[in-house]
């Protein structure tokens, strides 16, 4: 185990933005490597709204990641990605989504989201390689607002930090998706390429 | 073509939950008997084997309650039967009566308990640690710490069960019944048919004459798994080093993530215990004496800890044992924190802690869902009873009520406890009492509460929040209901029914999406004395989309006269609605078209799904 690098990945999102299924075909992508993957879900009561926090470790016994100790970020939804911050090690790789899905206390009026400047802010304090994308209009422009969770882990193979690019997460996709599916998460995989280079 | 989970494919590797994997490992060992409550962490369990039980070749139920699952799985395995039982630990306090019992008369066709603990809370009340239970019941206990562990212990587990005829605990944690990995099957052989029950009351009646030698049976039963766990594959030492580790469960994966990470793989010793009661005393004593310091890494009990200072004492090894003293006694560990335990004790520099500030943010806690039954539930007993009430609440969704503006949950214990401890806060307290539980946790205990309360007089008004689904786990089905995923309720129960024949004369029914007619029930029955009971009966809308394939044909929109009172938002915080511009707001999308936001203020109105 110890002769592959270890990657530890962080997801987190809110329920039902399908958080859990992207974690599952990026685990099953490096198993598809050859990779020895684990992953982890806690999930609750995410069905009603809460915070789904999810990891894949490439190399690693564990499940779970602690605290600084996360190598990539992903945040489906930007102040998701703000709270877990602290799990990233310091120079990480944060890829972030621009879209906010405001919890019910801001619906209400209650309380305040930070600005997404705000989140650019913190994010940029704790890393310099970041990517800030808009998912949820990636993955409407490709014909699913879940897609765009497919068009953020895209732009995860694209970057470079995993041992594989993105063809390998669309084999994953076209052997594991319901064939009906399928096509619009292929799209939704171009599209976070391509706003990764942007 | 048979589900890769029952298909006899030797050599194949699947992405497998932990759940999933203890799944496949009970279809290797050729399960016939599947018995379980639901709760989470352990649901999947369950779930898989409903789901697979059309081309199954085991008996499957969801039995009412733990106690219940329990006595059917003993049945099963005294008649020959290899078979497992499931529940999350608060479960096995349910069933703890027979659980001690059973391990007095054994169990011929093999058996497991799989018993789903949660350190941190994840999903329970509290943290509970059931590796006690297996000293207390003496009961052999397997720790998996992987997917491929979780399928072979599940696996080795039940046919070690079937050759000692004892009673097995596989215990996991949530991190292991929820991670995923890579599973390399075996191959899983048509199990065939029970044995069959063979007469023998003196091993399978417990009165006190009979007991007495099933106590010491019991005891030699473990003495012979202790050699077992001697000779365990799953209990291995590896790595030299003065500094001895001795971990067990999933607290082996963040030691062995941790030496390796800080590059102490090889100036430290692990004694891995998968297999960890009845304890291998001659590999731990071996162990104890290579080492000159020994750092026990055990999530929430010190047990293992605990035992190896007794096993030490005893044969007078004298060396330093750490565990609760330099590792929480609660919650979970992860690697980071098990590394710098680690670093200190070999006097290297521990990691810094992390310096990200973080500023405040909006919590986001979970809500009832849109379009819930149970918030109109909620929003009528508060209209009615206000802050004057003692609400008692139960184990489900619905304890959600808790949060405002509902905040219809003042106190909580068990499942099953809304009735019987809100008839006991009754006779002591001036104020009404409403207690409030689901249609699933009314059949698990809520009918011995309703008996009890009727018996004694208790002056309650319960309310029986019927979704027609235990919603809470994941939609499964218990004895009220009328459809399921695979098919008919072929016997359903009426709660009505039940709560009439157990003596209660007040009974109301009510649509709680009709808010007029639920608050008029309510009021009702505010004015009554004893036991009366309020049935507010709507499906759940995720399980009425996914099972009666029902979606309102409308939703709520507001419209341009609202006033920003915003007294729909203030009242039912319902996930749906939102301000915008100082006006209230309705997200089609989330709208379940419940239509209960249209009997709070006269500014929102229903139009027509995706108009």
């Amino acid at each position: 185990m110890s002769d592959t690098k270890k990657v530890r990945i962080f997801m987190t999102g809110v329920g039902g933005q399908g958080t859990l299924t992207a974690t599952t075909l990026l685990a099953k992508t490096a198993l598809s490597q050859g990779l020895p993957v684990t992953s982890g879900e806690i999930h609750g009561m995410a069905q009603r709204g809460g915070v789904v926090e999810s990891t894949v470790l490439i190399g690693c016994a564990s499940p779970k990641i602690g605290t600084g100790e996360a190598d990539i970020l992903v945040g489906f939804e930007p102040m998701e990605t703000m709270r877990a911050l602290p799990y990233l090690k310091p120079g990480g790789l944060v890829l972030s989504s621009t879209e906010f899905l405001p919890p019910l206390s801001v619906a209400m009026g209650q309380q305040e989201c930070p600005t997404i400047d705000d989140i650019r802010k913190a994010v940029s304090a704790c890393t310099d390689k970041v990517y800030f994308m808009a998912s949820q209009s990636i993955g409407l422009k490709a014909g699913a607002v879940q897609a765009g969770n497919i068009a953020m882990l895209a732009a995860l193979c694209a970057a470079g930090e995993l041992p594989f690019g993105p063809e390998a997460l669309a084999e994953t996709i076209k052997a594991n998706l319901p064939e009906k599916i399928q096509a619009v998460n292929l799209k939704a995989l171009e599209l976070g390429v391509k706003a990764l280079e942007a | 073509m048979a589900n890769p989970l029952l298909a006899d494919t030797p050599g194949e590797i699947h992405l497998l939950l932990g759940n999933e994997a203890i799944v496949r490992g009970a279809v290797e060992a050729g399960i016939q008997v599947v018995t379980c409550y639901p709760g989470t962490p352990s649901s999947e369990v369950p779930d898989t084997f409903y789901r697979l039980s059309p081309e199954g070749k085991y008996y499957f139920e969801y039995s009412v309650n733990e106690k219940v699952a329990m006595e059917v799985a003993s049945g099963a395995t005294v008649s020959g039967a290899m078979t497992l039982c499931t529940m999350k630990h608060v479960g096995v306090n349910v069933a703890a009566d027979p659980l001690l019992t059973l391990c007095y008369v054994g169990a011929p066709g093999g058996l497991i308990l799989l018993s789903a603990d949660d350190p941190g809370c994840h999903s329970s009340q509290n943290e509970q640690d059931n590796r006690i239970y297996a000293r207390l019941a003496g009961m052999p206990v397997l720790e998996p710490a992987s997917a491929q562990e979780a399928k072979n212990m599940a696996r080795d587990g039940l046919l070690l069960s079937k050759k000692h005829g004892a009673p097995l605990l596989l215990r996991t944690t949530t991190r292991v019944n929820h991670l995923r990995g890579p599973v390399e099957f075996g191959p899983a052989p048509d199990p065939g048919k029970p044995e069959g029950f063979k007469r023998n009351p003196s091993k399978f009646v417990p009165i006190p004459a009979f007991a007495r030698p099933m106590h010491l049976a019991l005891m030699e039963r473990m003495e012979a798994l202790r050699e077992e766990a001697e000779q365990s594959p799953y209990n291995t030492v590896s790595g030299q080093g003065d500094l001895g580790i001795v971990c067990s469960g999933i607290s082996r994966a963040y030691v062995a993530d941790a030496l390796d990470n800080a590059g102490l793989a090889a100036k430290v010793s692990v004694l891995n215990l998968g297999f960890s009661n009845p304890l291998p005393e001659r590999l731990c004593l071996d162990f104890l004496k290579s080492a000159s310091k020994v750092l026990v890494v055990e999530e929430l009990e010190p047990v293992v800890e605990n035992e190896l200072r007794v096993l030490a004492q005893k044969n007078g090894v004298e060396i330093e044992i750490l565990g609760k003293d330099t590792l929480p006694r609660y919650g979970e560990f992860n690697v980071t924190m098990v590394e710098n335990a680690i670093r200190e004790l070999v006097g290297e520099e521990v990691l810094p802690a992390c310096d990200c500030e973080m500023p405040e943010l909006p919590t986001r806690p979970p809500n009832l869902c849109a379009g819930c039954p149970h918030r109109g539930t909620y929003y009528a007993a508060r209209k009615v009873f206000g802050d004057d009430a003692l609400y008692s609440s139960d184990i489900g969704c619905y304890t959600l009520g808790l949060l405002p503006p509902l905040k219809t949950a003042d106190f909580l214990i068990c499942m099953g406890s809304s009735i019987s401890a809100g008839g006991g806060a009754s006779k002591v307290n001036d104020k009404p009492v409403v207690a409030f539980i689901g249609d699933s946790t009314f059949f698990h205990s809520g009918l011995t509460g309703i008996a009890n309360a009727v018996f004694n007089s208790h002056d309650v008004l319960v309310v029986v929040l019927d979704n027609r689904t235990t919603a809470m786990t994941g939609h499964q089905p218990h004895p009220g209901v009328d459809k399921t995923v695979i098919g008919e309720n072929d016997h359903p129960l009426d709660i009505e029914s039940a709560v009439r024949g157990l003596g209660v004369t007040e009974i109301r029914n009510v649509n709680p999406f009709n808010q007029k007619k639920t608050v008029a029930a309510f009021e009702e029955l505010k004015e009554m004395k004893g036991v009366r009971v309020l049935i507010a009966k709507e499906p759940c809308p995720l399980y009425a989309r996914r099972v009666y394939k029902k979606v309102s044909p409308q939703v709520a929109y507001v419209a341009d006269t609202c006033n920003g009172r915003f007294e729909c938002l203030d009242h039912l915080a319902c996930p749906a609605m939102y301000k915008e511009g100082g006006k209230a707001a309705v997200n089609p999308i989330l709208c379940n078209g419940c239509m209960l936001c249209l009997q709070v203020c006269g500014h929102i109105k229903a139009k027509k799904r995706g108009s």
